[in-house]
């Protein structure tokens, strides 16, 4: 049994030493809030996600001190979970493309997950993605600055809709 | 005088009234100190999972929570009772506790809430204390169920290649559509940015703090499937309401603590676990773990409980996506692909246009998903890639019907289905007409001819394997062969799909040579190369490696011999229970004992059941032949 355990380690460790190379930091360490200990962790490949985190936070609206520089996290309370405020620019931030993508198709659950954070009702959704791919090429022009300026243009492709603009939105 | 006597009454009356306070709570912490020593409540299986106790080979017990912060009492990590009374304790205190600085009772609510049940509090005598920002947090998970997650593994990065279970708590009013938005529990170690070799070593023997974490689970499909494409799996488990508030009163309790994280067994899946055994104690689950805890073992062992696994549902990989899709591409269109993915403007064209409209949307939509998988693959490129897609999106934006739905077939079965790891196996065999009897065990986990299904496809990932065989004519017992590791990953080459194949192999067998006939050789050896597959008879992988080995053996001069080669084969499915593999390849050592060798080896192995298969394999090795036949049961 112990030449078992002893077996394994070494190979393991073999392993690891091959491979080392891909092998930045932990997978599993990546952008996202803790429970009362948090990490934004960047790893090989998922920069691009931290740094449009930081995009989408740092022009904006955090005025809380609750989190933050102590806790070395944005958007995030000292408990894990995002501030409501935020919800819809650090989802937006975070899935940028795969939100564009699925604008251009109308439909797909990138863009449903975004009209339910908007607080678009599930009834008019589809009046939603129809509007999305129809102004697709005008919204994702506002967006070339940040994912925070398309979630803006599209509160204001909502506003001027004619139904849409009766829905409350949460903004 | 009566003056006096009054004032001096009142004054005392005063003074009693703060010291019943006091006396009141105190002595209620003595009453309950006492019941729960009367009812021995450290011996509870519940505080020994609350806790994280684990008995010692001296019968002791000691917490996996390797941070103090957990333990209440200076002897916590060891001495159940001790942090048990300190526990009851500081929940009279406002002191605030724990890396989550906040007064026992919310910090540790989970143990609150079970010693109050067990001990059956009085409240009224308790300070008064909310725990406002627990509620908030629960609140905001808003949690319904829960569903495990299982993101198949992945050959090229060591340390998911296993495969990763985490949690992910599904909201109320969640639907199939905005099931990203819920949020997860995850495990993992925290690991440094700048890490370099002693990466494995720390990673192995407990070097880094392994935390739970509640990352929303938009970004952990982001990164397993858009990033790394695997595959994911999600269990929904049959979890009651009140199972539920234990598990997620424990998680917010183990936001105070970190464990040591060791890669083989008190790792992600483990963990998980351990949450669900505070969900219901009657389950026992981690204790099935010994020296390593495989995360598809931990779903085949949920599996075993019937009915706790209600419904499976898989996310595909970006990767499945695009060859799922490219499948479904009829040969007439596959023109129109290639120029959408080079030169959008096609889009645009008569030709183009001319295709039914469901045909032009389905084919803007591969090449943008393409077109975002080589940008995310080909840094260098990847700004082109972009522009691209976004031509292609602006172009299938002007087609206004939204794309319908298109099921993706995994290529690969769920990992329950898949044989067990740990591998037995008895045989018997001729080498150099020498009859042999043979058995053979292996720790972990998958080779090319065990079954496929539920594994990721042409991988091979073996460690701690050991083969002992007795020789008849010279009635000899000897250890054949001894595998640390003997890891493969083949990746098929397309115009779309370009990957190394690799491999590694690390151990011991034997040889024969001129100076001995059954000579141990310790062996190191190291290939890369690619791979094709066809679809000729079912399915198959043709593979060719360069490669580099090193051999220490007394059957060579200077009791070694390094050198270099070139291998190839082909590992072909002819029906789903019936596989083969046959490999062959040249090597040279040029340091050392100068010698070449060559190798054949031609095998098949038949599927009788899940965990149950025969192998017969042909070995031509230097002036080695052997035919050795198996049954392999997996346990």
């Amino acid at each position: 049994m112990v030449n078992r355990t002893l077996f394994m380690l070494t190979a393991g460790l073999f392993m690891f030493g091959i491979t080392g190379v891909a092998v930045a930091a932990h997978p599993d360490n990546g952008p996202g809030c803790g429970l009362g200990k948090l990490a934004w962790g960047s790893y090989a490949g998922q920069q691009s996600i931290g740094s449009q985190v930081l995009q989408a936070t740092t022009n904006g609206t955090f005025g809380n001190q609750t989190f933050g520089i102590s806790s070395g996290t944005l958007g995030c309370t000292n408990d894990g979970t995002i501030f409501a405020s935020e919800k819809v620019n650090v989802f937006a931030a975070i899935n940028f493309d795969n939100i564009s993508q699925e604008m251009a198709q109308g439909q797909g659950e990138h863009l449903t997950s975004l009209a339910a954070l908007m607080g678009i009702p599930a009834d008019q959704h589809q009046i939603f993605f129809a509007m999305a791919q129809d102004k697709y090429t005008t919204l994702i022009q506002a967006g070339e600055t940040s994912p925070k300026a398309v979630v803006k243009a599209i509160y204001g492709a909502i506003d001027n809709h004619p139904v849409l603009a009766q829905a409350s939105i949460s903004k | 005088m009566v003056r006096r006597l009054l004032f001096f009454c009142l004054a005392f009356s005063i003074f009693s009234l703060e010291a019943t306070a006091q006396d009141v709570s105190s002595t209620y912490l003595q009453e309950l100190l006492a019941l729960a020593q009367e009812k021995k409540l450290h011996h509870n299986r519940y505080w020994r999972l609350l806790l994280h106790y684990r008995q010692d080979f001296l019968g002791g017990y000691s917490s996996e929570v390797d941070d103090p912060g957990f333990f209440l009492s200076e002897t916590g990590k060891t001495d159940p009772e001790a942090e048990l009374h300190a526990t009851l304790t500081q929940f009279f205190s406002d002191e605030l506790v724990g890396r989550s600085q906040q007064v026992a009772q919310c910090a540790f609510i989970a143990r609150f809430h079970w010693l109050s049940d067990q001990l059956k509090f009085d409240r009224t005598r308790f300070p008064s204390q909310t725990c406002e920002r627990f509620e908030n947090w629960l609140k905001e998970l808003n949690p319904a169920s829960i569903t495990l997650i299982f993101p198949a593994a992945f050959m090229n990065n060591p340390v998911s290649m296993f495969g990763h279970s985490f949690l992910r708590i599904d909201q109320r009013g969640q639907t199939e559509h905005t099931r990203i938005l819920a949020y997860t529990i995850n495990y993992a170690a925290e690991v440094p940015p700048d890490v370099g070799v002693e990466f494995a070593f720390k990673g192995i023997f407990g070097g880094y703090q392994g935390f739970f974490s509640t990352i929303p689970y938009y970004i952990k499909v982001q990164e397993y499937r858009d990033i790394e494409n695997r595959d994911i799996w999600e269990y929904r488990l049959n979890l009651s309401p009140e199972e539920i508030h234990r598990l997620l009163m424990h998680t917010w309790e183990m936001g105070n603590a970190y464990f040591d994280y060791y890669f083989f067994k008190e790792n992600c899946a483990y963990h998980i676990l351990s949450l669900l055994e505070v969900a219901d104690p009657q389950f026992h689950l981690t204790d099935q773990f010994h020296l390593w805890t495989i995360p598809a073992d931990t779903i085949r062992l949920l599996f075993q409980r019937e009915g706790f696994v209600q419904d499976i549902s898989y996310r595909p990989a970006g990767s499945t996506n695009l060859k799922r899709k490219r499948e479904a591409v009829p040969a007439s269109e596959a023109f129109f692909l290639n120029q959408l993915t080079t030169d959008p403007s096609i889009a645009r064209q008569t030709d183009f246009l001319q295709l039914p409209l469901a045909h032009q949307t389905f084919l803007l939509d591969l090449a943008s998903d393409y077109l975002r998988y080589k940008s995310r693959t080909d840094k260098k490129l990847a700004d082109d890639y972009n522009t691209k897609n976004q031509s292609v999106l602006v172009s299938r934006s002007q087609i206004q019907v939204p794309s319908p739905p298109f099921p993706v077939a995994p290529f690969s079965l769920s990992p329950e289905q898949g044989h067990e790891t740990a591998r037995m196996g008895v045989g018997i065999g001729w080498r150099n007409d020498e009859l042999f009897e043979h058995i053979d065990i292996r720790a972990v986990y998958h080779d090319l001819l065990d079954p496929d299904p539920g594994y990721t496809p042409d991988s091979q990932i073996q460690l701690g394997a050991l083969s002992l065989r007795h020789y008849h004519r010279r009635n000899q017992f000897r250890i054949e062969q001894l595998t640390l590791v003997n890891v493969l990953s083949l990746s098929p080459i397309d115009s779309w799909f370009i990957g190394p194949s690799w491999k590694i192999k690390f151990g011991m067998n034997t040889v024969k040579s001129d100076s001995c006939d059954l000579c141990s050789n310790g062996h190191l050896n190291v290939g890369a190369g690619g791979a094709v597959e066809t679809h000729v008879i079912q399915r198959e992988v043709f593979f060719l490696m360069g490669e580099a080995e090193a051999n220490v053996s007394g059957a060579y001069d200077e009791n070694h011999r390094v050198g270099g080669g070139i291998s190839g084969g082909v590992v072909a499915n002819v029906t789903d229970n019936w596989k083969w593999l046959a490999s062959g390849g040249y090597l040279g050592y040029f340091l050392g004992h100068r010698s070449d060798d060559i190798q054949v080896s031609v095998g098949q192995r038949w599927t009788f059941a899940k965990n149950f298969v025969f192998r017969t394999t042909f070995t031509h090795h230097d002036r080695d032949n052997e035919l050795l036949a198996v049954f392999h049961g997996y346990f």
